[in-house]
């Protein structure tokens, strides 16, 4: 097939690879070779089939009517992303500052005076929480609105 | 060239304060590219014409991020391919063209298609990255520098690259030079 050793370098003519020395050597050559006009013309030939015929102006128009729309939808993300930051912020400083210092027994060292609160709060919530009905509706609310938020955070790439 | 290049700056920094004008211009100068590359990678018409939409939406809705001219057109092109890559994520079917659909898709055939169909199945032989690299380099005319930034490659390894796709086109094409020429 490639039986010019000129061939290789029709794809670096194409690619704009050549200085201009080479590019009139190979020109010159291309008038007297049929081996090297027949890649030519294969090369020219794949060009016009990976061209796509568009309707004009059909992309054009599509793509700003459905802009708009998008840009709300990205708004309307963003709220809700925020939404779903300040939920998980509330759930990591209530885990931080109050369930794991009262489960552990673990003193703020640095701190004393917010770990006598936090402490204080978590046994509080202990005792209160079984005995009180809503207190635990509401707890349950909450694990759901956490499993919630994680779940759409999962999934919000699109 | 020169000119070019500073239109489309224009026309970005246009674009970037929200000119719906600008905006359509960009995407007239632009929509061959993207929907080239799509369809090599989908080789669906009207999947290729939705995700070229979605890929300009995309482009619109992050274009204040476009620091740099020169970055755009690679940029678009990267946007193009997470676009497709996420569909098929999405829909988990990957697309595959055989010689009967392209058939199908053709008609007749007369000895301009028959010619098309040879080349089409050719480029259907190929891997995807081989697709997409002879579809910027040839029809798109992306130089080396731009390729290599969309296709996440050294410019050497862009040019290896091309010369081995170019080869396994060539060696598919083998046999059918009649029905080329």
């Amino acid at each position: 097939m490639n039986s010019c050793e000129y061939v290789d370098k029709i794809i670096d003519y194409r690619m704009g690879q050549l200085t201009e020395e080479q590019k009139r050597e190979l020109e010159l050559h291309l008038k007297s070779c049929t081996v090297c006009q027949r890649e030519m013309i294969i090369e020219l030939l794949v060009e016009d089939e990976l061209a796509v015929e568009l309707e004009p102006g059909f992309i054009e128009n599509k793509t700003m009517a459905r802009l708009p729309l998008r840009q709300a939808q990205d708004l309307r993300s963003f709220w809700l992303y925020a939404y779903r930051m300040v939920v998980l912020g509330m759930t990591a400083a209530i885990v931080c500052f109050v369930l794991l210092p009262f489960l552990l027994k673990f003193p703020l060292k640095p701190f004393p005076d917010l770990s006598r609160y936090t402490s204080g709060l978590g046994e509080f919530l202990s005792v209160l929480a079984p005995a009180n009905p809503i207190l635990v509706a509401i707890g349950f609310c909450y694990i759901l609105l956490i499993a919630s938020s994680v779940y759409s955070l999962v999934h919000s790439r699109h | 060239m020169d000119s070019k290049i500073d239109d489309i700056g224009c026309l970005i920094r246009s674009a970037q304060n929200g000119d719906e004008q600008a905006m359509t211009r960009l995407i007239t100068i632009h929509k061959g590219l993207v929907f080239t590359i799509i369809m090599r990678m989908t080789n669906d018409y009207h999947t290729s014409e939705d995700l070229t939409q979605e890929t300009f939406i995309k482009v619109f809705l992050n274009i204040k991020k476009v620091k740099s001219r020169e970055h755009f057109r690679p940029w678009i092109c990267t946007i193009a391919r997470n676009i497709v890559r996420d569909y098929y994520r999405r829909t988990k079917s990957h697309a595959t063209i055989s010689f009967d659909q392209v058939k199908e898709f053709h008609g007749q055939w007369d000895q301009s298609t028959r010619r098309r169909v040879v080349i089409q199945d050719a480029l259907a032989k190929l891997v995807e990255r081989d697709r997409i690299l002879l579809t910027l380099t040839y029809y798109q005319g992306l130089n080396l520098r731009e390729v290599a930034e969309v296709m996440k490659m050294t410019e050497s390894n862009v040019k290896v690259c091309i010369h081995r796709a170019r080869k396994r086109l060539r060696r598919h094409l083998e046999g059918y030079e009649n029905e080329l020429m």
